[in-house]
């Protein structure tokens, strides 16, 4: 009697801690990517120990990172294009330091850099400079620039992911953001119709031994790793692509909607197939009663009722292909560019993170920035899953 | 004797294996009311969708014999099972009414019909409505989901619904076992109010409303047709020990 009781406790203490353990490992993680995202807003674009600096009688006082990399890049050559007067900007950094002055005057050890840098930002009214803050010189003249951090903004409507470019990285994800819905948007209108026909068919049209047979087919293709479909689609589709298209490269958009699309499909069939079926036969058999073909019976009502049913499908078809990372990685060509064909490359935020992740350097700002990336897609399948719940709760009423 | 509505000649029906109609002979004049009353399984229900092939919809069922409507076997090769169910109305055991506004159910029957004359169809779901008693209490509310009205008044809007496609056989099938007894007093003067202008079956469990509402009564049992003649043979001088032991409640 005893015996029975305490086992009983320890089978509940076991289901207890299980249950408490998954919940406390989905806060932490939620947790840990929240304060390792969020820490991105902390930081300057510009690496940290470097400075900027300019003649200390620039009127320009401070530049965005986009500036700073056009400048750097050589897209903006004159100091009225961010705000200052007529004149060719001079870029010097520790390169041309060593061409403008001898080895003597920088000395052996490197010891009189800091000089050069003073004396030459002094003299020079034009020049935007790029140095390590250890050789930061003492009573420097030059003006220092006030970088801004990297503001939520920026973040979001950013139209350049630049993340390793010096001296200032762009985080813009606006083009990621875009991307990944882009692809996703395709792959759905890909997905949906084939989708929904396959459903309708098994439900309402094929009989019992082609559903048995079908069902099992499509769940395996649920089943089948990411990593398959991309080679699947690197290695067929792509060069099916490029050929048809007649394209320079086949890692499009469009190769990584349909490969998406296909890894959709069983998640919309299996749910829409479940929601038909759910309707009840004495509707079925009051519309046939009163005179409806089999085809009248669907489409009024059949489909109607399965409606919120097939939104959810289609609704968690989005969640899948919104976070799909490999299959994509791998056929879309990953250039962080604003979508604006099917046929160009494009990049998607699980792509960009998968792929960014081992170069950043741990706990960086581009490491950071990753992460940001990765609460932006969890707000997104989070959004799309709560969808689902309010579509299903409104069937309910 | 006036001509026959419904016939059953030799009719059987095989569920796979299983007989659940044995050699039924069943007739039904115009403008009666008949009662198939029976302990469940006897298949008194099956019968009753024989006369709109509503069993097609069940795999593996077959069927020998024929079941007649106006003469014209109904189990023909040559009849469109959707031209048969519209002159044949079916009313369901629990209401079952469909997820739209009241009007829309009504409409639904004319609409699949390809009926497209708004006027008529108006028309058509106001008498319809008016014919089912439910025209008062719902003329306010036309637009309101069905689901939105109570359980006697959604059976009403379905038998108004089997209405609007102006069959001449109304099956109904248990129609007020899921109705508390006002509701069910009302659908019973329906009935009796609509033998004017149809062919009426009416499975019931319910002895009572057997005898209240049917000219005609069949009782089955076991996939037999045990016994049918009037009403009040039945229930007063039943030839058949089975059906007098049935109707005195001594088993059932």
């Amino acid at each position: 009697m005893n015996i029975r009781k305490t086992t009983e406790k320890i089978v509940e203490g076991v289901l207890f801690s299980s249950s408490t353990v998954t919940t406390v490992a989905v806060l932490f993680i939620i947790f840990f990517l929240f304060k390792s995202g969020i820490g991105l807003f902390q930081d300057s674009p510009v690496e940290k120990n470097y400075a900027i600096a300019l003649n200390a009688n620039n009127p320009v006082k401070n530049l965005s990172a986009k500036q700073i990399k056009d400048i750097f890049n050589g897209d903006i050559t004159n100091w009225k294009q961010v705000g200052g007067k007529d004149g060719d900007i001079e870029l010097f950094t520790l390169n041309e330091l060593g061409s403008a002055y001898t080895e003597e005057q920088i000395g052996s050890n490197l010891e009189h850099i800091p000089t050069c840098l003073n004396e030459y930002v002094k003299q020079h009214e034009n020049v935007i400079t790029y140095f390590d803050k250890k050789f930061y010189p003492r009573n420097f003249q030059g003006k220092v620039l006030d970088i801004p951090k990297i503001s939520v903004i920026d973040f979001l409507l950013g139209k350049e992911w630049y993340p390793t470019s010096t001296p200032a990285a762009l985080f813009g994800v606006l083009p990621l953001i875009i991307g990944t819905l882009f692809v996703t948007f395709f792959a759905i209108l890909f997905a949906l119709p084939i989708g929904l026909i396959t459903a309708v068919y098994m439900a309402e049209i094929a009989n019992e031994r082609t559903r048995r047979f079908l069902k099992p087919v499509i769940e395996l293709l649920a089943g089948i790793p990411s990593v398959v479909y991309g080679f699947f689609g690197l290695v067929v589709l792509v060069p099916l692509i490029q050929q048809t298209f007649n394209l320079p490269v086949g890692e499009t958009a469009l190769a990584g909607s349909l490969i998406l699309g296909i890894m959709a499909l069983p998640t919309i069939i299996t749910i829409s197939e479940d929601a038909i079926r759910t309707t009840p036969i004495v509707l079925k058999e009051a519309s046939l009663g009163l005179g409806a073909t089999h085809w009248q019976t669907l489409l009024r009502v059949t489909l109607p009722y399965a409606r919120s049913g097939i939104m959810a499908a289609f609704i968690l078809g989005i969640g899948r292909a919104v976070g799909e990372t490999m299959a994509v990685l791998m056929v879309t060509g990953n250039a962080a560019i604003m979508p604006h064909s099917l046929l160009a490359p494009v990049r998607t935020i699980p792509a960009t993170i998968a792929a960014e992740l081992g170069e950043a350097p741990m706990g960086g700002t581009h490491f950071k920035a990753l992460f940001a990336l990765g609460i932006i897609l969890f707000i997104i399948t989070f959004v799309f899953n709560s969808l689902v719940e309010v579509v299903k709760s409104k069937k309910e009423k | 004797m006036s001509k026959l509505k419904v016939e059953a000649r030799d009719f059987n029906l095989y569920y796979g294996d299983f007989q659940a109609l044995k050699n039924i002979n069943f007739q039904a004049e115009p403008n009666t009311i008949t009662a198939f009353i029976g302990p469940s399984g006897c298949g008194k229900s099956t019968f009753l969708r024989s006369f709109n092939r509503m069993n097609d919809l069940i795999v593996g069922v077959r069927t020998t014999g024929e079941t007649t409507i106006d003469g014209v076997n109904v189990y023909d090769k040559s009849i469109n099972v959707d031209e048969l169910r519209k002159q044949v109305g079916m009313v369901f055991q629990k209401p079952n009414p469909f997820p739209k506004s009241i009007f829309e159910n009504v409409a639904y029957g004319l609409r699949v019909n390809g009926v497209k004359d708004k006027t008529f169809i108006e028309e058509k779901v106001v008498s319809s409505l008016k014919q089912a008693a439910l025209w008062e209490e719902v003329k306010d509310k036309l637009k309101k989901s069905a689901l939105a009205i109570s359980g006697g008044q959604q059976q009403r809007l379905c038998i108004a619904r089997a209405l609007a496609i102006s069959p001449s056989i109304i099956l109904m099938d248990e129609p007020a076992s899921a109705l508390d007894p006002i509701s069910t007093a009302k659908i019973e003067d329906l009935v009796y109010e609509l033998k004017k202008d149809y062919t009426i079956i009416i499975v019931t469990h319910n002895m009572q409303q057997a005898g209240r509402v049917s000219d005609r009564t069949a009782f089955f049992y076991m996939g037999d047709l045990v016994e049918c003649d009037d009403t009040t043979t039945i229930f007063t001088n039943p030839k058949n020990i089975q059906t007098q032991n049935y109707i005195t409640g001594r088993f059932g």
